[in-house]
């Protein structure tokens, strides 16, 4: 399929904690001669926190109605922000009273169901599509690389787009990419902890060192993930953790879009590959 | 122990009533959710098999004041994995809106500071469309805490390691020092008038 214009959904995190996420991620489309359009003055998703699903479609209403007037499907490189904008998209096609409700409050909420809302990893893959990319590929990734999904890649059912047990898009990508995933099955799907963080972050914590652990035993160069919050604890607070839980884990955490770029050419610099935490040197190395 | 006295027959309908709550009475208490829960590893009284179980039962205040509810990830694997499509995950969500807004009411008393966080959180959306860090953290630690400068040490705390981290990565400048505004903040407003839980 052709992809060559998307509204684009870049989230909160995009110009603070996840900032390598949106370089990469704007890099990448570019290189592949996707236009992305900025939704002109998006609002938050609501994240986890807004946990009112009626809150959560208003809010959503808001962004998807903006890209709906440029006739632009809309794509976003979090997770969490994808799961928000696709729920509310499905309640909103669906319901044609919630769609008046939500109108209602505002004009500017008026939505009429017809754009889709689509992860990055998913665009890649089953939009671009792998021949296309491997076209465009020009470097090998000579890495080993723990493939890490998180919650809403693959979950729940109606927003996941890949298996819910056993997820593979990034896998595939990442073989394309000439990277060797190493085992890692039995974390690539489980909680990173990132939501109970600030509540309950002895819990968050332990969660997290598990991912980071079984990564660094099964010989991992690099985790690579979708999410700026998964990013924020795997990578972010991974001092932190080593410090509390008194280990030393010491593993680079890229986010899938730098290790695509890097795969096409793209300076290491231009993918924000010095904005991730843990230094992500060795890695650059490994890319021939 | 089951108090038949202090059962509320109308519980499972207000539950339903919830958005997300829809699917509560196709439970059969298979246990799946239970046992694919990864928070089971950390709280050994977890279990939303038997929050769907009492909640049926009409056990409103047990369930309604029960602490496990706020150490739900909303990581969806009950969601993904039980037979019966119960969708507990956001059935949860029903469950401690529900709570909530018996806690605000003086009924209950929630012994989690999550409710505390996910306020803090929406009220940044309320004013500018957008998480601003800095006002969340600056609202969340001093209510948590109980009081201003208690708050302050408790952020400082957590944050002066990892502030400095992304401070050094450029991804906690001056500018982060400041909310990024929608511009459109009216209907921000409107929105969280007419759909927020005030
Ligand atoms: S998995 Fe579904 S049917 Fe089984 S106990 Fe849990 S909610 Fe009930
Ligand atoms: S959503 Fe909550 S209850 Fe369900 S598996 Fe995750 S942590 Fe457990």
């Amino acid at each position: 399929m052709s992809v060559t214009k998307l509204a684009y959904y870049p989230g909160c995190p995009s110009d603070a904690t996840a900032m390598e996420q949106d370089m990469s991620t704007k890099a990448v489309f570019e290189k592949l001669g996707v236009e992305l359009v900025e939704v002109e003055d998006w609002n938050c998703c609501g994240a986890a926190e807004v946990e009112d699903p009626e809150l959560v479609y208003a809010l959503n209403a808001r962004n998807l109605a903006i890209a709906e007037k440029e006739g632009l499907d809309i794509v976003t490189p979090c997770s969490i922000c994808y799961y928000n904008l696709e729920r509310s998209n499905q309640a909103l096609k669906a319901d044609e009273g919630l769609r008046a409700k939500v109108k209602g409050i505002d004009s500017s909420l008026d939505y009429n169901g017809k754009i889709k809302a689509k992860h990055v990893l998913d665009v890649f893959v089953n939009d671009i599509g792998l021949e296309e990319l491997s076209s465009k590929i020009s470097k090998k990734l000579n890495l080993k690389i723990a493939p890490y999904y998180g919650c809403y890649i693959s979950r729940p059912p109606e927003t996941g787009f890949d298996d819910p047990d056993d997820p593979d898009t990034m896998d595939k990508l990442i073989e394309l990419m000439g990277g060797e995933i190493v085992p890692f099955s039995q974390m690539k799907t489980l909680c990173c902890g990132g939501p109970l963080m600030m509540t309950r972050s002895d819990i968050a914590f332990d969660m997290a060192m598990k991912i980071l652990d079984t990564a660094k035993s099964a010989g991992a160069d690099c985790i690579a993930l979708a999410c700026p919050l998964c990013g924020m604890m795997l990578d972010g607070k991974q001092a932190d953790i080593e410090k509390a839980l008194h280990v030393e884990i010491d593993m680079p955490v890229v986010y899938i879009t730098q290790l695509l770029g890097l795969a096409l050419g793209i300076d290491a610099n231009e993918l924000g590959l010095n904005k991730n935490v843990v230094d992500t040197k060795d890695i650059l190395g490994k890319v021939v | 122990m089951i108090k038949t006295w202090e059962l509320d027959p109308n519980f499972k309908e207000e539950i339903m009533n919830e958005r997300g709550g829809e699917h509560l009475t196709a439970c059969f208490q298979c246990s799946t959710c239970t046992l694919g829960c990864p928070i089971i590893d950390y709280v050994p009284t977890y279990n939303p098999r038997k929050i769907i179980q009492m909640s049926l039962l009409g056990m409103r205040k047990e369930v309604l004041s029960n602490p496990d509810l706020w150490v739900c990830l909303i990581c969806q694997t009950c969601t993904a994995r039980c037979p019966q499509d119960v969708r507990i995950s956001d059935l949860l969500g029903a469950i401690r809106r529900i709570a909530d807004k018996e806690a605000e009411a003086g009924k209950i008393k929630i012994e989690s500071s999550r409710p505390i966080f996910d306020k803090a959180f929406q009220h940044q959306l309320a004013k500018y469309g957008r998480l601003y860090d800095m006002g969340l953290a600056k609202e969340y630690y001093p209510k948590r805490e109980g009081s201003f400068f208690k708050g302050m040490m408790a952020m400082m705390n957590d944050y002066k390691d990892f502030g400095m981290r992304m401070f050094k990565k450029g991804k906690m400048g001056p500018k982060a020092m400041f909310p990024e505004k929608v511009k459109d903040l009216a209907v921000m407003k409107k929105i969280f008038e007419e759909m927020g839980e005030k």
